[in-house]
């Protein structure tokens, strides 16, 4: 009998992901098709407006950069520790530990000029993200717990600080009893770039690109691809594998934390318990889709910024927040299943390809 | 040489093999082998690493279909398509490594596969118990797996094979993972389980305890069987040596001897364990000299791969100590050893020494990235031309710089490695299997590197599966066998049997009974 | 605290442990086989819409079961045909999934927010029993999902350790070459059980919407599904262990509103935090012990299989 089988490729498709992409937009404007037909809409007006709100204007773009700012941070969270072959699912608690951290700095320096106050913010921010990194740092380097387990877990936890603090210590006496955090101070805010785009953008684009070459160019971002190919080549060459695993979680927890800080003097008034809005998530598949390349981060996440903005866009138009959502998940569904097909041809023979033991030790 | 006893009635012979013939992309396994085993015998399968043996069981047990050649059981012709068709028809084969899992007892280990539907632990742990007894494998079957000997392990591994009624049990190298007693133990399970009218092929390269244990045995050489079903009680481990590793080829050229120099690498009572915990090998002495190639024979997993992982610092020694240009590295760290002019071609290129995913470049620069820095950064322009100086003094055929390493062939994925390796002028080179699996212009390449290499007055270590290429490479030979060096030999002067009984038997257990 | 109210902590307490324990145990069955699938809170969100709809529709609630159980275990074949068959990444595409589940739920409900349940389970009459003081209104006054999640934990327990079936799951879950060797498809043990657990995480999902709280609206499971994710570790992988986590955890969910009636001045918020800290500490200790011996952690949990790569 002949059943398809995957193998994998001696190297993946060249350009493969960029099709991986297509191909999952292309699937997902399909299946968004049919729910938007299904829902009596018309499509091609829906997926002008959406275009439109994301792309089509000035003002379109900034709505859509300050999206892909936080998605860009936290994808580049994730492909930081991905690069090591570490997964980091904390960036959505990291992020809200960053914009607590940044919160407090604004809360004990409410009178700083501008300048330094945000700095003071920022750097908060990625100390928060990561200290909230550095539990699952140890644990995995040193006693090798699974990373994804711990940072998930934290992830709840850092949230429900949030809250307690907005509940709680950091409840504005001014609100009315509503359980709302104290405005931050006017000159905490980010200022901006062109119509409502902040500088938080040209800190993503920074962080990014300072990221991006020190993983492809520096000899520490070398050692971290030697080790995430393969560890046994790390420690043959000398490398010390829980010192990497160490730093990286850390620094990807505080790239997270930025993200969180960026948000909240960028977009925010104050500290919400909703300030990570599911870019921590989001980000685990911006750098998924950018096949952990810090490089192609910025990419996918203007992409994934112009879906998510364009999928609000279409609430004007009585179209259910829940299309936007139900796209996004295809267009990953569909991206995921072509990059592996981008690794993988598919073989109808019937008999595997056995490579015998005696000449292949 | 070829003697076959006729085989009285085919229909007696539990299993018929003949005319096998099976190839894969670049090699012929199997030439035409045939193999006989009679009812109620315990049925030795011998050869060198190559000979074809692994390739014709897995044949038997379904795991590969042959190009051509009749497998008889009982008289009756079967073409397995699965190892399930195979286990159906009674034929179960242990493999070398163990399919267990840890966290399970024996007793879930045994019946994976095919328990009942449903599983009375108690009911299932007392008929395992019992099927134990009958055979005198001494196992719990209530206890967890993790806390077995390998000993043990593989008795659960026999176990399963019982379980599934198999009459023919094919053993895939049973000793390499038993102490001297477990092994004399092993023969008398074995001989139960003969007795009670299964048969038993027991592949090995060990003739002490083969000569021990069965009655019979077959010997392969390339692919060929070169003596069939000869009676163990009559041949003596001499003749079955000599069968095993023929005689020797024509004299190829020798390179020139240099002349050695001061030891370069010397060690001392050097001990260390192995992955499962026992000891890979203890006091372990010898020193090499500058100008010197010393070989290292033995059959795999004799301990070789372990003494060339402690000498390059990837795995700690238990005793002894490791001087290397007069330093003691004992406890070094593999990139102090470097530094002091060690380098090492592991047995695993793509994994161990060459980093699968990253580009040729990145993997040429390893060893010398921290000195192509400037502030924090690799300058691209010289790991790009250090890369290309490898690829072109080294003649590997390469495309893309950029592209994955894992494109090469094997042959340009060891040039690199090698070329990488060598470049640092190590004073020091210990190399693992280095010339397995490359064709014959690969092969030649890199010994001929070995060799400058040893001319321009380097210590080189040279552990090879390889016999030929031992004797004709290598200034001084040392056999390594149960974790000792066995003997040591001038390859000029000695004879290919010699070695080849010095790699096979264990002379301090050939006295035991 | 009065006498009622202490009452009322218990009875929600293992009305939401079951709750929890449901989507936990269908967790723990895909795990066990070898696939994590952090898509539980997806997978509740549309067992929930569609045992509301179908309640809504049908007018049945034991109908309305059966599809939420059917929807649940359809949304997580998609990630079993991507992480199984395609051996996709677990953790992308089961975050993936949680984002499909949530948006399908709130497409799906869109129409049916704030509407009066069709379809109710009411709670089981146990005769005498039920009017037995204390346990009769904790333990024989509950819904029918509450009994079904005691039999649901039996049974997957009996399955996972006494059963053909379930040898070979949990071996799938451990190592998938010795599975294969065996003559067991790994493919088929890890696709059922990533279905059965999408189908148990439907039946918590209808829980939600059929008794706990008969409505619809977006959010409804508020992120009870990463409580069930972290359950599975919390209790090692057994089912009864996760049955007293379940508890616990129902305990604390069900606390959360209670405190102040009792007049403990106790943050809730903090008190909801315990059971990702406990987790974490479980998750630290066994990794201490394992150096003796095993994680209780499916080993071959997260790896995708090709037979091919030997």
């Amino acid at each position: 009998m002949k059943r398809p089988r995957l193998h994998l490729r001696e190297a993946p498709l060249p350009g493969g992901q960029p099709l991986a992409f297509a191909i999952g937009l292309t699937i997902a404007l399909f299946v968004g098709t049919l729910l938007l037909l299904g829902a009596g809409h018309d499509p091609v007006r829906i997926y002008s407006r959406m275009f439109e709100a994301s792309l089509g204007s000035p003002d379109a773009w900034a709505v859509t950069l300050n999206r892909a700012v936080p998605l860009g941070l936290a994808g580049l969270a994730v492909a930081v520790a991905g690069s090591m072959g570490l997964w980091n699912i904390g960036a959505e608690g990291q992020i809200m530990a960053g914009a607590i951290a940044a919160s407090w700095v604004a809360r004990i320096g409410g009178d700083w000029p501008g300048l330094v106050l945000i700095v003071a913010m920022l750097l908060a921010a990625l100390g928060g993200g990561g200290l909230l990194a550095v539990g699952p740092a140890i644990a995995r380097a040193r006693l090798g717990v699974n990373e994804i387990i711990t940072t998930l877990m934290l992830n709840e936890v850092a949230i429900r600080l949030a809250q307690w603090l907005i509940h709680g210590p950091w409840k504005d006496p001014g609100a009315h009893n509503f359980p709302l955090a104290p405005m931050l101070p006017d000159q905490a805010r980010l200022p901006t770039l062109f119509s409502r785009a902040h500088c938080g953008l040209l800190i993503a684009v920074a962080v990014i690109v300072i990221s991006s070459l020190a993983v492809r160019y520096t000899a520490w971002g070398y050692e971290l691809r030697i080790a995430g190919s393969s560890e046994a080549t790390a420690r043959y060459s000398g490398i010390s594998l829980s010192r990497k695993i160490l730093t990286v979680l850390v620094i990807s927890g505080g790239i997270a934390g930025l993200a969180g800080g960026v948000e909240l003097t960028g977009t925010a008034d104050r500290l919400t318990e909703s300030i990570s809005n599911g870019f921590g998530f989001a980000g685990i598949i911006v750098a998924a889709l950018a096949l952990m390349r810090p490089s192609g981060v910025a990419v996918v996440a203007l992409l994934f910024g112009a879906v998510q903005i364009g999928g609000q866009s279409i609430q004007t138009l009585g179209v259910s927040s829940s299309v936007s959502t139900i796209l996004q998940a295809f267009v990953l569904f569909g991206a995921i299943g072509a990059g592996v097909f981008s690794r993988y041809r598919i073989l109808l023979d019937g008999e595997a390809r056995a490579v015998p033991e005696e000449v292949n030790q | 040489m070829t003697q076959t006893p006729s085989p009285t009635d085919e229909s007696q012979l539990a299993v018929q093999l003949s005319e096998v013939w099976k190839t894969f992309p670049g090699v012929v396994a199997n030439a035409g082998v045939e193999l006989n085993v009679r009812p109620r015998t315990i049925h030795a399968l011998l050869g060198e690493n190559g000979a074809g043996k692994s390739t014709l069981m897995n044949i038997l047990a379904g795991v590969y279909r042959p190009d051509r050649g009749e497998l008889k059981l009982h008289g009756r012709a079967h073409q397995f398509r699965n190892p399930a068709d195979a286990l159906s028809a009674g034929i179960g084969m242990v493999h070398q490594e163990f399919r267990l899992i840890p966290s399970f007892s024996v007793a879930e280990n045994v019946v994976l596969g095919s328990a009942p539907s449903v599983i009375k632990t108690r009911q299932i742990e007392a008929r395992v118990a019992a099927m134990a007894d009958k055979f005198g494998l001494r196992v719990d079957p209530a206890q967890p797996l993790w806390q077995l000997s390998m000993g043990e392990r593989q008795k659960v591994e026999i176990l399963k094979v019982l379980w599934r009624d198999a009459q023919v049990l094919i053993l895939d190298e049973p000793t390499t993972v038993l102490t001297p007693d477990e092994v004399h133990e092993l023969g008398e399970i074995l001989r139960r389980m003969a007795d009670d009218g299964r048969c038993i092929i027991f592949i090995s390269h060990k003739l002490h305890e083969v000569s021990g244990i069965c009655d019979e045995a077959t010997v392969l050489r390339l692919g060929k069987t070169v003596a069939s079903s000869l009676d163990m009680a009559t041949t003596d481990s001499t003749e079955l040596a000599r069968l095993m590793v023929g005689a020797s080829p024509t004299t190829p050229d020798r390179p020139a001897a240099a002349t050695p120099g001061v030891a370069l690498l010397e060690l001392k009572e050097l001990s260390a364990r192995g992955d499962r915990g026992i000891d890979a090998f203890s006091d372990v002495s010898f020193q090499i000299n500058s100008g010197e190639i010393v070989g290292i024979a033995g059959v795999a997993g004799n301990g070789q791969r372990e003494l060339a992982d402690v000498i390059a610092g990837l795995r700690p020694s238990t005793r002894g100590s490791l001087i290397m240009n007069d330093a003691d590295m004992t406890t070094a760290s593999p990139r102090q050893r470097f530094l002091s002019g060690l380098c090492y071609i592991p047995e695993d290129r793509l994994g161990v020494g060459l980093a699968p995913r990253l580009s040729i470049t990145d993997n040429a620069i390893l060893r010398v990235y921290r000195q192509q820095r400037r502030g924090p950064f690799i300058v691209a322009e010289k790991a790009l031309s250090y890369c290309k100086g490898i690829i072109e003094r080294f003649g590997v055929r390469s495309g893309d710089v950029d592209g994955p390493i894992a494109a090469l062939s094997g042959g340009n994925l060891q040039r690199l490695l090698v070329g990488r390796e060598l470049d640092s002028q190590p004073s020091v080179v210990v190399a693992a299997q280095p010339t397995r699996g490359l064709d014959v212009q690969g092969v030649k390449a890199i010994q001929d590197l070995l060799l400058e290499r040893r001319n321009a007055g380097a210590a080189v270590l040279m552990i090879s599966e390889d016999l030929d290429e031992l004797l004709t490479l290598t200034d001084r030979l040392l056999v390594m066998e149960g974790g000792n060096i066995r003997g040591e030999f001038d390859p000029r002067t000695a004879s290919r049997q010699e070695v080849g009984l010095a790699m096979l038997a264990d002379t301090t257990a050939i006295s035991q009974p | 605290m009065n006498e009622a109210s202490l009452i009322g902590l218990l009875v929600a307490t293992v009305s939401f442990g079951a709750l929890l324990y449901l989507a936990a145990l269908g967790e723990l069955l895909a795990e066990k086989a070898g696939v994590l699938n952090l898509g539980v809170e997806g997978m509740m969100a549309i067992g929930a819409v569609t045992a509301f709809i179908a309640g809504v529709e049908l007018e049945n609630p034991w109908a309305a079961l059966v599809v939420a159980m059917i929807s649940g275990a359809a949304l997580a074949s998609v990630h079993g045909f991507f992480t199984v068959a395609l051996g996709a990444e677990q953790v992308v595409s089961g975050l993936s999934l949680t984002i499909l589940g949530i948006g399908l739920a709130a497409y799906l409900g869109k129409d049916y927010v704030g509407l009066p349940p069709g379809a109710k389970l009411e709670p089981v009459q146990w005769g005498g029993l039920s009017d037995l003081p204390w346990v009769g209104p904790i333990f024989f006054n509950q819904a029918p999902l509450v009994y079904l999640a005691l039999v649901m934990g039996v049974a997957v327990s009996l399955v996972l350790s006494n059963t053909r079936l379930g040898l070979a799951l949990r071996a799938a879950g451990e190592s998938a070459s010795s599975t294969d060797s065996a003559g067991h498809s790994v493919l088929g043990l890890r696709l059922s059980a990533v279905a059965a657990g999408g189908a148990l995480a439907g039946a918590s999902g209808a829980y939600l919407t059929l008794s706990l709280t008969p409505q619809w609206a977006e959010g409804l499971t508020a992120g009870r599904g990463w409580i069930a994710v972290a359950l599975v570790i919390f209790g090692a992988w057994r089912p009864g262990r996760v049955a007293w986590g379940a508890l616990l955890f129902g305990g604390t969910l069900a606390l959360k509103t209670r405190l102040q009636t009792f007049g403990v001045d106790f943050s809730p918020i903090i008190l909801s935090m315990l059971p990702y800290l406990l987790t974490l500490a479980i998750l630290l200790a066994i990794s201490v012990r394992s150096r003796k011996r095993p994680s209780p952690s499916p080993t071959a949990l997260g790896l995708a299989y090709r037979r091919e790569e030997r």
